[in-house]
């Protein structure tokens, strides 16, 4: 049973939750509810990460032994079968390709045009529930991938790249040969989510494409980008 | 090729596996497997569930990839982390349902916050001294409910008491950890 000594009481009931949730200690449900919380705070990511790091250097006391080599075929087939039904676009998962993507955002949305005709025809549902873009830029250590589910919201995480004193970055959506649309200004090192507005949702989907510019804190003051780009990248069906 | 240390190639693997490569996917496999497969033996004790495991636990790595974030962890903390879950989620799903723990969520708001530590090997020593400020019996049942899994009622078991002072005895002990840690 919960008693007030549980939660207030110096047994730190409550403080001491995000370290046995990362060690495993709570019961199933409770796991799962404050497993939530935590994917949803910051705060509490940070502390979650914090345990994970500092328990991790135990790690060396897991003894290394090789899985019999018949398992990896078997992950494979859960891995890739699940994720990408067999086509003839495996192409575009190589890394050369996600890296032309980014270096030519552009020639790129014309060519996924093209390339999406030559596809089988798809319903409407399925062309926008899973767009993909990674987004990098010569010159620029900041990459990012962004995810669309079809949910109304771009998930973005960083890769790599670094805060800028003063300054914050933010993302772009550039459509057809109109005016980038500010999505707003976004953390870097870090997971976030973007809610997609009305106005870039109505051009959004394949050959749309999506920058990053380096920009004074709080964003751009009239919604036109004004510092350099230091990562773009066009968004394409996987 | 320029010289990266090996936590640097893994987390570059990765991000590749975020970009849907399968031939990183393979290479992380290579490089991170027998780690991998040591923690799930270890924590569910059993050799035909660890291989069905960890073929679980790689493909979570390929569905998750995107959501590593570099700098928040080390690439093989995070690693052994889904790994570690996902064996812990086995164990979870096999104990009778218990609705006895019910807090309240809330961040310690004494002491530094946590700062990120994306290298481990640095961290080995802290995280041994700060156990070894605990009493003996206590630090070694921090360390297996991290490294072997063990729920309260097995440590409670193990160390002949109570359930209720295991679970104070834990809490304790990770209150001061975190205090050693964070100094």
């Amino acid at each position: 049973m919960t008693t007030p000594e549980d939660i207030d009481g110096d047994d730190g009931g409550a403080k001491t939750v995000v370290a046995e949730y990362v060690l495993g200690l709570l019961p199933a449900g409770e796991h799962e509810r404050i497993g939530r919380l935590i994917e949803d705070d910051q705060a509490l990511r940070a502390e979650r990460d914090f345990w994970i790091s500092r328990f991790g250097a135990l790690n060396s006391d897991y003894e290394e032994v090789a899985p019999p080599g018949h398992l990896y075929s078997g992950i494979e087939a859960r891995a890739f079968g699940a994720a990408a039904p067999p086509r003839k676009a495996s192409i575009w998962e190589s890394l050369l390709v996600w890296r032309s993507i980014a270096a030519g955002a552009l020639a790129v949305a014309v060519a996924a045009v093209g390339f999406n005709l030559m596809q089988p025809a798809r319903d409407v549902a399925s062309l926008t529930t899973q767009l993909v873009a990674a987004l990098e830029e010569e010159g620029s250590n900041v990459k990012f991938v962004a995810l669309y589910d079809g949910s109304g919201n771009v998930r973005l995480t960083a890769l790599s790249g670094e805060a800028v004193p003063q300054k914050d970055f933010e993302l772009w959506a550039i459509q057809g040969g109109n005016n980038p649309i500010s999505m707003g200004v976004i953390p870097v090192g870090e997971r976030s989510s973007v809610t997609i507005a009305p106005d870039v949702l109505a051009g959004w989907g394949e050959g749309s494409v999506l920058a990053i510019t380096l920009e004074q804190s709080g964003g751009s003051p009239d919604g036109t980008p004004h510092g350099p780009i230091v990562a773009k990248g066009a968004v394409t069906a996987i | 090729m320029t010289t990266q240390t090996p936590s640097q190639d893994i987390a570059d693997l990765i991000s590749r596996c975020a970009m849907r490569d399968r031939a990183a996917f393979r290479t992380l496999y290579d490089r991170t497997s027998a780690k991998l497969f040591g923690v799930v033996l270890r924590i569910l004790r059993d050799r035909s569930e660890a291989e069905e495991a960890i073929q679980e636990v790689y493909v979570k790595v390929w569905q998750r990839a995107d959501r590593y974030v570099a700098g928040a962890t080390s690439p093989i903390s995070w690693l052994v982390a889904v790994a570690r879950n996902h064996a812990l989620d086995i164990l979870r799903a096999r104990r009778p349902v218990s609705d006895d723990i019910d807090v309240a969520l809330e961040i310690p708001d004494a002491g530094p916050s946590p700062e990120r530590a994306a290298e481990d090997s640095d961290e080995r020593g802290r995280i041994e001294k700060c156990l070894g400020l605990l009493d003996v019996e206590r630090a070694d049942a921090v360390r297996g409910a991290y490294l072997d899994g063990f729920s309260y009622e097995e440590l409670a078991e193990r160390y002949a008491v109570p359930l209720n002072t295991m679970r104070t005895w834990l809490r304790r002990s990770l209150i001061k950890l975190r205090e050693c840690l964070t100094a």
